[in-house]
């Protein structure tokens, strides 16, 4: 009999589901949509993927000009020589992270204050040519580098930024579906009266909310399933681990981010006071988990802060899983946490539901 | 069987510092259409949701269908249907499918065919409920309150912001939940509603019933079989005059006089004479039938609409 209902209830609300373009768009497109625009623009086709302008007058380039626009090309900079009045009016807009002025050997280097991890990052490159410039002017030939790498964590290869980004957002849509359509969802049929129409019939209230959980959990794989066939055909990035191990952990995630919204939404006072509170999750998890980057520049404390969100160690485990096809088994203590979290938060959600 | 459908007694309910119901008695029959009567803010709403046990009351007993809410809830939602004022389904649910998923809440569902027969939406089954007419939706809201063949049904403002044809085909419905032997409940705020369908009906206003009977009952209370109203060129006069020579009480409106009738034969004539003798600018007269709402008047000094 509750098998029964629990499949017929199920069937509805997918359907149902299917039936909102807003949800299809926020869940199955937006990902994807994210991931191919992110993982183009930041996968860095270029040497370096580094901009510098290089402002200078218009006579004739002096021996010294010659040589550091040779070693800046050898170190990969993408260069643009404009006019100084050309480059003052660019550095004005706010776009440039670092600009290069200067000719005849006197040179100097402006860095955006606001870019300053870009304009670091030129800074170096500038530097080293610079030297190379040097030590050429000083009778040096044979300037060899250190020969690199590309590698990932687990040691298969060298996956590119797209292999980071896909677990990442993987992970991002769990937290997102439990937050805006767990919570929303609940926080709705109880202002605008659902619950209390099913109050009032026999419908056990854990079969109607075990169904809406499982067609989130449908949606959520679909959704996984789409963003890795776009990771595989557009950027050659695929599952190298058990699809098994990627479902137990969409399955846990699915658990305790719906858990999460259902008690968050237990706190709020109707539709738009839970908007607000799902946002004040929602954003700092989202940037402290390392969604789209690593949180490798952050203050220690920032960090091991960080690692105790629910969302990190589960990114951690899907990306070992996804990228480097390590096992479950293997990623003890991040499961730990993760399942900690669920334990307590189910927990929370199962007592303070109510109904009316 | 038990006797009664709804048996309530001393049900008292307080929200913060609002006393919404305050010592509320209530009998039901089996097979009546009762009616709660009252303005909006009454506690109509507040006593339904309490005998219908979404609400626990602060004090007071309640029995349905002769069960105990804290005791026997499932067997009681098996039994009863329930129609809120508006009832929030998901936009993209068609009507059918909305009838077919109450269904298989209970052991033995009515067929959703038969329901889009008798609640006249046979074209409108494969329409999501979002794009009914008021009208339908409080029907489809009515058909899923009926999906499980309930002995006792709750209608709360089943008619309020429907246009009078959607109202009357409404009134058919509960007429014919009736003569198939069911018991009704229901609340409204339309005096008309209440006359037009209910066996009983029950006056409250400030969380309490001031009275009850069956329609006839309480207007016979009033002891004035009937009003006649005079309408005046321009504004009504003042009565104090006519008050006086004709011994019965005006009620001045700004645009007529009621005057209460106890004996209209006699009454009128002395009406007829006393406009005659003081020459007043009447225009028009109609003798009306007390109704509900005069009854409420006169309980409260209110008005319904108020």
């Amino acid at each position: 009999m509750h098998a029964r209902i629990f499949l017929k209830q199920f069937a509805m609300s997918l359907k149902v589901y299917l039936r909102l373009p807003a949800a299809i768009f926020w869940l199955i497109a937006f990902p994807i949509v994210m991931f191919a625009g992110l993982a183009t623009v930041l996968s860095g086709k270029s040497d370096s993927g580094v901009k510098l302008v290089w402002a200078r007058s218009a006579p004739a380039l002096s021996a010294e000009d010659g040589a550091l626009q040779k070693a800046l090309a050898e170190r990969g900079l993408d260069m643009q020589i404009m006019t100084p009045e050309e480059a003052e009016a660019r550095w004005r807009g706010g776009k440039l992270a670092a600009l290069l002025q200067g000719q005849g050997g006197h040179y100097t280097l402006r860095i955006n204050s606001y870019l300053a991890a870009q304009g670091a990052q030129t800074d170096a490159l500038v530097q080293q040519a610079y030297l190379v410039m040097q030590a050429r002017a000083h009778g040096a030939t044979d300037i060899a580098s250190i020969p690199t790498e590309r590698a990932s964590v687990g040691g298969r290869g060298d996956a590119p930024y797209a292999a980071y980004l896909l677990p990442g957002l993987l992970g991002l849509n769990l937290l997102m579906m439990g937050l805006f359509s767990a919570g929303m969802v609940d926080v709705t049929l109880r202002e605008k009266g659902g619950y209390k129409r099913l109050a009032t019939t026999p419908l056990p209230r854990y079969i109607f909310l075990a169904a809406q959980v499982c067609v989130r959990l449908v949606v959520v794989t679909v959704s996984a399933a789409l963003l890795m066939a776009v990771g595989a055909a557009l950027f050659g990035v695929y599952n190298r681990g058990s699809y098994l191990s990627l479902f137990a952990l969409i399955v846990l995630g699915t658990a305790c981010f719906n858990s999460l919204g259902y008690v968050l939404a237990s706190f709020a006072r109707g539709v738009d006071a839970y908007g607000g509170l799902a946002n004040l999750v929602f954003l700092p998890t989202m940037m402290l988990s390392g969604v789209y980057f690593s949180l490798d520049a952050a203050p220690e404390w920032l960090q091991r802060g960080a690692d105790m969100l629910p969302l990190t160690p589960l990114l951690a485990a899907l990306r070992a899983v996804f990228n480097d096809g390590a096992s479950l088994a293997s990623q003890g203590s991040a499961l730990a946490i993760v399942g900690v979290w669920t334990v307590v938060l189910f927990a929370a959600a199962t007592k303070r539901f109510k109904w009316v | 069987m038990e006797t009664w459908a709804v048996e309530a007694s001393g049900l008292h309910k307080r929200f913060r510092d609002v006393h919404a119901v305050r010592g509320l008695d209530l009998q039901v029959q089996r097979g009546e259409v009762f009616g709660l009567l009252g303005p909006n803010g009454a506690g109509k709403t507040t006593s339904m949701e309490m005998l219908e046990g979404l609400v626990p009351p602060d004090a007071g007993t309640i029995r349905i269908l002769g069960l105990d809410w804290r005791s026997d809830g499932a067997a009681i939602r098996n039994r009863i249907g329930v129609q809120f004022q508006s009832t929030q389904l998901d936009d993209k649910v068609k009507v059918r499918e909305a009838l077919d998923l109450f269904g298989s809440y209970y052991p033995q569902p009515r067929n959703p065919d038969d329901l889009l027969r008798l609640l006249q939406l046979e074209d409108k089954a494969d329409v999501y409920q979002s794009k009914l007419s008021g009208g339908q939706r409080q029907r489809l809201a009515l058909g899923l309150a009926l999906v499980n063949q309930p002995e006792l049904v709750f209608l709360d403002e089943p008619t309020t912001g429907l246009d009078p044809q959607a109202r009357q085909v409404l009134w058919a419905l509960v007429r014919q939940l009736k003569s198939e032997g069911r018991t009704v409940l229901l609340t409204t705020h339309y005096m008309d509603e209440a006359q037009a369908l209910c066996d009983r009906v029950g006056i409250m206003d400030q969380g309490q019933i001031l009275q009850l009977g069956t329609p006839r009952e309480l207007i016979a209370s009033l002891n004035q079989a009937s009003y006649a109203e005079i309408e005046f060129e321009g504004a009504a006069p003042d009565a104090a005059q006519f008050t006086q020579r004709l011994g019965i009480a005006v009620d001045v409106k700004p645009q007529h006089w009621a005057v209460p009738l106890v004996d209209p034969k006699s009454d009128l004539r002395k009406l007829l004479a006393c406009v005659e003798e003081l020459d007043l600018p009447m225009q028009q007269l109609h003798v009306r039938r007390a109704s509900l709402e005069d009854v409420f008047l006169h309980r409260t000094g209110r008005s319904l609409r108020d």
